[in-house]
């Protein structure tokens, strides 16, 4: 039996790393696992909602270079919780925050302060 | 056969009702409407509303406004309200002694007693010395980290004299604590999204407390606790009261002991209230509601109420009276103010001179005011109406009389009724006994001090969402897909809820939802709302529906109907049912014509009354 400890799932396609630093950044500060992986698949959107499938907690990140994307467990398609093509570095910190945030059941930020 | 409108000109809403009158005396009610009033009630501008009220219930039969023949205005009670607000009390900080906050992720736990030390200044520091470092938002966290774990001493070496600097806690600017924490070696109470952290000064004492998980700060909300880590003399431990005082219920907090640096709480000069009744007698605002209210009833038939110049209760008070002397412009107008309802309440105020948005819950005091004058000019606004209609209209019968009269169509009532109308600018009652004898009062109060009250406590920045939050009921949004009721049900969605209210209280309306920026949990926001129904309607109730009882018992009355915009409210007739019970008295919702619900009394009461006079007549 494989036993995943739970946590939030990334999965990365040729991601900019400064992208994945700042979101990881943002779920360490909410004090929230995560695990990153990479997917050949050029779909922000399709990486997200596949991470968001695996990922035990439901919360899922997906990057393709600076594209990145939020989404939920259940969540149709075409509908993001957030998503942004080139990201500035409150953006990514706030998709990672807010990750965490979906597990907590908190509300959403809706702009990182810095 | 002729077509018949009974309009009702009220302080927030406008209603309208239309019947068919048979050449043999039969009414048929047809149809009615409502909008809001334009402008203030009794005044010309009243007419746009009117009109399209009227306009609106015609349609609905499939008629012109111009097929009416008869339109029958209130005379509409020569009353208007008003609110203010007066807090009492003011904390001001001087000299930014302290930060006291809710971070949604600080770091650490415990508390700790150092120098504030910037981390430009960490060359300066010596070994030996505890410091508090603080950073700005201008250090990643990796810097600050790398800094602190550089120049600091690390858990073994920390009592060795040249270990490197003991650095007992953290204060950053950004939302980084738990970043900075698992990146040093030393684990300390770091406090983060400190917004004013510029006005930290170096070298000032200072103590720093983080709670555990699930708990608030023990040690710097209570004053011996400060006095214990600063080492403060009796007088300072004084002192520092008002500081351990507004730090309680805080997950984390910062005290610094500048020689200045202090914080006051001042007590207000609130002005005072002079009542001119059978007695004349005097009150100060600040001795509270209730002493207030008491001062009122002692004061017996008050024939005029006034305020202290140039205090806000003073300019409240007059304010209405020049409102109201716009209305009735004849020299002779005689204008008083006849009523108030004083409520105590709490506000959460903004400290001024806070480091990260603190405030403080200071004591105030409600107030809603009533003026009285002869007459409204209610026939300028009837001719206005039959120039624009082509129509005959005519200003009849006194409101309260119209309301019993409406209300009587509630299935089940009958003579002698008690009618209780709980609008938005005053709570009026009447009681129509047998004889057709009416007693009447009106009260100061009503729904739109609810709503102050409600924006107050809850610190809420508009008014327009405290009314929202009168009306409706709340949920929680749990999940994407799922909401916790008030009550506690729960509701299922097919189609996910919309991000932006994830995780939020919301009000259900008609519409959708609407989003609570501020976040307050569900139970306060619930608890606040039907304390400040209760304070209002329940005392007012009480108070107006004594006035008009014969003997001035509540026992002498059997049935109460409730009418009026207020009385829609999903809560607020069942606090007066239950408030009710101990007199054995029937009170409830109305419920007009047994199909209009509480609105409408006074239209459908206008029209009823043309049939008594037509047969009067005939």
């Amino acid at each position: 039996m494989i036993i995943k400890k739970p946590s939030i799932f990334i999965y990365t396609h040729q991601a900019d790393p400064a992208v994945l630093k700042e979101v990881c950044a943002g779920i360490e500060e909410e004090g929230v696992f995560y695990d990153t992986a990479e997917f050949p698949d050029e779909c922000m959107e399709k990486l997200a909602y596949k991470a968001a499938r695996d990922s035990m907690l439901g919360s899922g990140i997906g990057i393709f270079g600076t594209a990145v994307c939020l989404k939920m467990r259940g969540l149709e398609k075409g509908r993001n919780i957030e998503n942004y093509l080139a990201p500035n570095r409150t953006q990514c910190r706030n998709i990672g925050a807010n990750s965490a945030r979906a597990i907590k059941k908190l509300p959403f930020k809706e702009e990182y302060r810095l | 056969m002729s077509y018949i409108a009974g309009v009702d000109i009220g302080n927030s809403t406008t209603e309208v009702c239309v019947g068919e009158v048979t050449k043999n005396g039969n009414l048929t009610f047809l149809t009615s409407a409502s909008c809001p009033t334009t402008g203030t009630k009794g005044t010309v501008e009243n007419v746009h509303s009117v009109k399209n009220a009227l306009k609106m219930a015609m349609s609905r039969i499939g008629r012109e406004t111009s097929d009416l023949d008869l339109v029958r205005l209130n005379e509409a009670a020569p009353v208007i309200g008003d609110t203010a607000m007066e807090t009492l009390t003011e904390t001001v900080i001087t000299d930014s002694s302290m930060i006291g906050h809710n971070p949604s992720t600080p770091a650490g736990v415990g508390q700790a007693v150092g120098e504030i030390l910037l981390i430009e200044n960490i060359s300066r520091a010596v070994p030996g010395t505890p410091y508090i470092l603080a950073a700005s938002a201008d250090h990643s966290y990796e810097e600050i980290a790398a800094v602190i774990n550089q120049y600091g001493a690390s858990p073994e070496t920390v009592d060795t004299p040249d270990g490197g600097i003991d650095i007992v806690g953290i204060i950053l600017q950004a939302d980084e604590a738990v970043l900075v924490e698992n990146r040093i070696h030393r684990k300390v109470p770091i406090i983060d999204e400190v917004r004013r952290i510029d006005r930290l000064q170096d070298g000032v004492p200072a103590a720093i407390e983080v709670a555990l998980p699930g708990q608030t700060i023990r040690m710097l909300s209570n004053p011996y606790g400060i006095a214990t880590l600063l080492g403060l003399s009796p007088e300072e431990t004084r002192t520092v009261t008002p500081i351990a005082k507004s730090l309680i219920g805080k997950r984390s907090a910062v005290v610094l002991k500048t020689p200045g640096g202090n914080i006051h709480e001042n007590v207000l000069p609130a002005g005072e209230i002079y009542f001119h009744g059978d007695k004349s007698l005097t009150i100060n605002l600040d001795e509270g509601a209730e002493k207030i209210m008491d001062a009122m009833a002692q004061a017996g038939d008050i024939r005029d109420i006034s305020g202290q110049p140039d205090t806000n209760v003073g300019n409240m008070l007059s304010r209405i009276r020049t409102g109201m002397s716009e209305l009735d412009k004849s020299t002779e107008a005689d204008i008083r103010i006849t009523d108030i309802l004083a409520v105590d309440t709490l506000a959460p105020v903004l400290i001024s001179g806070a480091l990260a948005g603190e405030t403080c819950l200071e004591k105030a005091v409600g107030i809603a005011a009533m003026v009285k004058t002869q007459k409204l000019p209610m026939q300028e606004i009837a001719d206005r109406l039959k120039h624009d209609l082509e129509t005959e209209v005519k200003v009849a019968g006194v409101e309260a009389v119209m309301a019993s009269l409406g209300a009587l169509t509630t299935p089940g009532t009958k003579l002698p009724l008690a009618i209780l109308d709980m609008g938005g600018g005053s709570t009026d009652a009447a009681v129509i006994f047998e004889d057709g004898h009416v007693n009447l009062t009106h009260q100061a109060g009503a729904g739109e001090l609810v709503s102050m009250l409600i924006q107050t406590e809850l610190g809420l920045s508009d008014r327009h969402i405290a009314e929202q939050i009168k009306k409706y009921p709340l949920a929680k949004v749990e999940s994407l897909f799922h909401m916790r009721m008030e009550n506690g049900q729960m509701t299922f969605v097919d189609e996910s809820i919309d991000p932006r209210f994830f995780g939020r209280v919301v009000l259900l309306t008609e519409d959708g939802m609407i989003r609570i920026e501020e976040e307050i949990p569900m139970e306060k926001i619930v608890q606040v709302r039907r304390d400040a129904k209760r304070k209002v309607f329940v005392t007012n109730a009480f108070r107006a529906l004594r006035k008009v009882a014969p003997e001035q018992n509540l026992r002498n009355i059997s049935t109460v109907v409730l009418v009026g915009g207020s009385a829609e409210d999903f809560e607020i007739p069942e606090m007066l049912m239950e408030a009710f019970t101990d007199y054995r008295i029937v009170c409830g919702r109305g419920n007009i014509r047994g199909s209009e619900g509480p609105r409408n009394a006074v239209a459908t009461g206008l029209v009823l009354s043309y049939l008594g006079e037509r047969g009067g007549q005939s």
